[in-house]
């Protein structure tokens, strides 16, 4: 479909932009519905959270800018680097520009076959075993979740008409089923799209089976929208190790509906109330559903995993923990709003219950959190030098905070020796590290600063005098001053982390070289009381 | 080590170019100091010096980062509590408000280490407001500026102190 295409190209585009304005690009692309698509706000995209967004946002971009290979996940970091984009609510947007460069190629073949699907579907029931063989070839993508639940938001009222629930053969009846239950918890409509797809290895597609069947997650989409910004990091790397696992286990299915809880009954704040009302047709419709699934996943390898699985969910039935990790308070709301329908393991959707342990939600989650907090302890030792060999993490932790505390009272004696050795020849050290600083890369700006070079030197050739006789009575001063006030701070400054210091050194040496040059290439008369002035110091 | 080149658009090119521009703001009133500064004089810029050191690199960093974004704001509300000495911190208590509001929820889960985490919280800036994942995230990232930030006022101190 032309439409389609555009559509495509659209979203594509919005993505390399990195704008956050999906809601709205999607909804004038989806054009299922009809008119309340385009109507819809985009204020449905959460944007009020700035803490917990720039959080999320400032994980992943910290992950990007300090080794995207750190994480030992590369799916993950293109994760986080969709995740990204759909995260930056108001940040800058440079970073997401980034990183969404980083990987469209691939976004692109992945986008273009499930929104194919997706349209072929709404105008013609596809059968649900065509839709497996695409959606394997997509690549986990927690940004398309979100995208499919901006597109569900705006589709809420209309899809309900559009789908006749219960005169379906029964592949699509899942699918119909989700659509139908979807004014209520949207979790059972992801789970029940998902459902019908089989063999799927990637949650992500399964999320776009549902579109594409066009039931669209579409209110737990919403959810997820409003989660996207907290969750997108977590849910990409959890992501990333539940389709390790899955994969391991042909779990596709119970992915499926884990990813498509995740991105439906986690947020769930303002549906809430919605979710309690219909909570009690879901429940029933979900526990069904639950046994299709199982039925049309068959058993096989899947049965130690369905055993863990079923134990999980009959306990998250009773529990409704599905959100949990992220924060307390989603916690609490995805209580409310997740249904009966099953949410297989945890809150993260693909994580899964590893064999002979806990399944509890709880417990699950605690596991998650312990596992990411020890990933970022792993990073934090190779970073703080001399932790090797620390063990725990209350005396790692210990070591982290010693380390911040010496560098900030670095920062600190370093500026209060600027201040006392400054008032000299400022210019022209400026304009040295500029030189050195916009090197070759940047054309223009040395042009720019080749002017305050020049400017620099004048000053240098007038004040001169003045200063080779001021200085050496600074220079006692500066000494005297900075040992009886800085006294108690050199130790810890010297004593000991030898790697900044190395880096440094080898950034003085260039610099040194510069200055040399630089003095070299002054006018004569400069040159010559530069190299007095250079004599008197020394 | 001469064919090092610099990448312009790294955090430390562009930490150096703006603190650079604030040293030379800082220093072009006292153009020369041919008697030497009193300590008065020293304490005032060493402040300035270590508000401008602060500020470019959370400007550097932008709005990446939580840390960077509290910092930005404490700056500039204590420019305003210079500013408006009677007005008071209206904007300050009523971040800390929030901050407050907002940060019991999500440090439920540090297990056993609640007193580092706490100390931590204390370091870097913004960190009262983080559950401990996120916290160590701003931790890593913090760490890696205030490296930079040495790095480079190692230099320039020794540039300056050279000539």
């Amino acid at each position: 479909m032309d439409v389609g295409e555009k559509d495509k190209y659209e979203l594509e585009k919005r993505n390399d932009n990195g704008i956050n304005y999906q809601g709205s690009g999607m909804s004038s692309a989806w054009q299922f519905g009809g008119g309340s698509l385009t109507s819809t706000p985009v204020s449905l995209v959460p944007s009020d959270n700035p803490l917990v967004i720039g959080s999320a946002s400032g994980s992943a971009s910290i992950v990007d800018s300090f080794c995207p290979n750190l994480w030992e996940h590369p799916a993950n970091s293109q994760n986080l680097g969709f995740c990204d984009i759909n995260v930056q609510n108001g940040v800058s947007s440079s970073n997401a520009i980034g990183i969404a460069k980083g990987s469209p190629a691939s976004m692109r073949s992945s986008i273009d076959r499930p929104f194919d699907m997706g349209w072929n579907a709404t105008s013609s029931m596809l059968p649900a075993g065509i839709l497996p063989q695409n959606l394997s070839q997509l690549p986990a993508d927690s940004a398309f979740i979100e995208r499919a639940a901006k597109f569900s938001s705006y589709n809420g009222g209309s899809f309900s008409d559009m789908v006749n629930p219960f005169g379906i053969p029964e592949s699509m009846a899942v699918y119909n089923r989700g659509v139908s239950l979807m004014q209520g918890p949207q979790d059972v409509f992801a789970i029940s799209g998902m459902k019908s797809v089989s063999g799927v290895e990637y949650h992500k597609t399964k999320l776009i089976a549902t579109e594409a069947s066009g039931d669209a997650c579409l209110q737990a989409e919403n959810r997820a929208t409003q989660e996207s910004s907290l969750k997108n990091d977590r849910r990409s790397e959890s992501l990333v190790r539940s389709n390790e696992e899955a994969n391991q286990r042909n779990g596709g299915s119970c992915n499926e509906s884990n990813e498509a809880e995740s991105s439906g009954g986690v947020g769930g704040q303002d549906e809430s109330s919605a979710m309690d009302g219909t909570g009690g047709e879901p429940s029933a419709k979900g526990v069904s559903s639950k046994k299709r699934k199982r039925s049309i996943q068959g058993a096989g390898s899947q049965s130690p995993v369905e055993a863990a699985e079923d134990g999980a969910e009959n306990q998250q039935n009773g529990d409704r923990n599905q959100s949990t990790t992220m924060n307390k308070t989603t916690t609490k709301h995805g209580k409310q709003g997740s249904q009966a329908s099953d949410p297989p393991k945890e809150e993260y959707i693909h994580v899964r219950a590893r064999r002979g342990q806990a399944t509890n939600s709880h417990s699950l989650a605690e596991r998650v959190r312990r596992e990411k907090i020890s990933e970022r302890m792993k990073f934090l030792q190779d970073l703080v030098p001399g932790c090797s060999k620390v063990t725990g993490k209350a005396v790692m932790l210990d070591e982290i905070i010693n380390y911040v505390q010496s560098l900030q009272r670095q920062v600190e004696f370093l500026s209060m020796k600027l201040a006392t050795v400054n008032p000299r020849l400022d210019c022209n050290i400026e304009g040295l590290l500029a030189k050195d600083i916009i090197q070759s890369r940047a054309g223009p700006s040395t042009l720019g600063f080749s002017p305050d070079l020049s400017v620099g030197y004048s000053p240098l050739h007038l004040s001169q005098p003045g200063l080779v006789h001021g200085g050496l009575p600074v220079m006692g001063n500066n000494a005297d001053f900075m040992r009886r006030t800085l006294g108690p701070h050199l130790t810890p400054v010297t004593g000991g982390f030898k790697e900044p210091n190395q880096l440094s050194n080898a950034w003085e040496d260039e610099l040194h070289n510069v200055v040399q040059m630089n003095y070299g290439t002054a006018a004569p008369s400069d040159s010559q009381e530069a190299l007095n002035h250079q004599a008197i110091r020394k | 080590m001469d064919s090092q080149l610099l990448n312009p658009t790294s955090l430390k090119s562009r930490f150096t170019a703006r603190f650079l521009r604030a040293l030379t703001k800082i220093n072009a009133p006292n153009p020369i100091s041919s008697s030497s500064p009193t300590p008065r004089e020293i304490f005032q810029r060493y402040r300035r010096i270590k508000v401008a050191a602060d500020k470019s690199m959370a400007y550097s960093v932008r709005s990446r980062t939580t840390w960077s974004r509290a910092t930005l704001s404490r700056l500039r509300t204590r420019s305003r509590h210079r500013r408006l000495a009677s007005f008071g911190p209206r904007s300050s208590v009523t971040t800390a408000a929030v901050l407050k509001k907002t940060s019991s929820h999500g440090k439920e889960n540090e297990g056993g280490l609640g007193v580092q985490a706490g100390e931590l919280r204390e370091l870097v800036p913004g960190g009262e407001a983080m559950d401990l994942c996120n916290l160590l995230d701003e931790t890593a990232h913090y760490i890696k500026c205030l490296t930079t930030q040495v790095q480079v006022m190692k230099t320039i101190a020794n540039l300056y102190s050279l000539e």
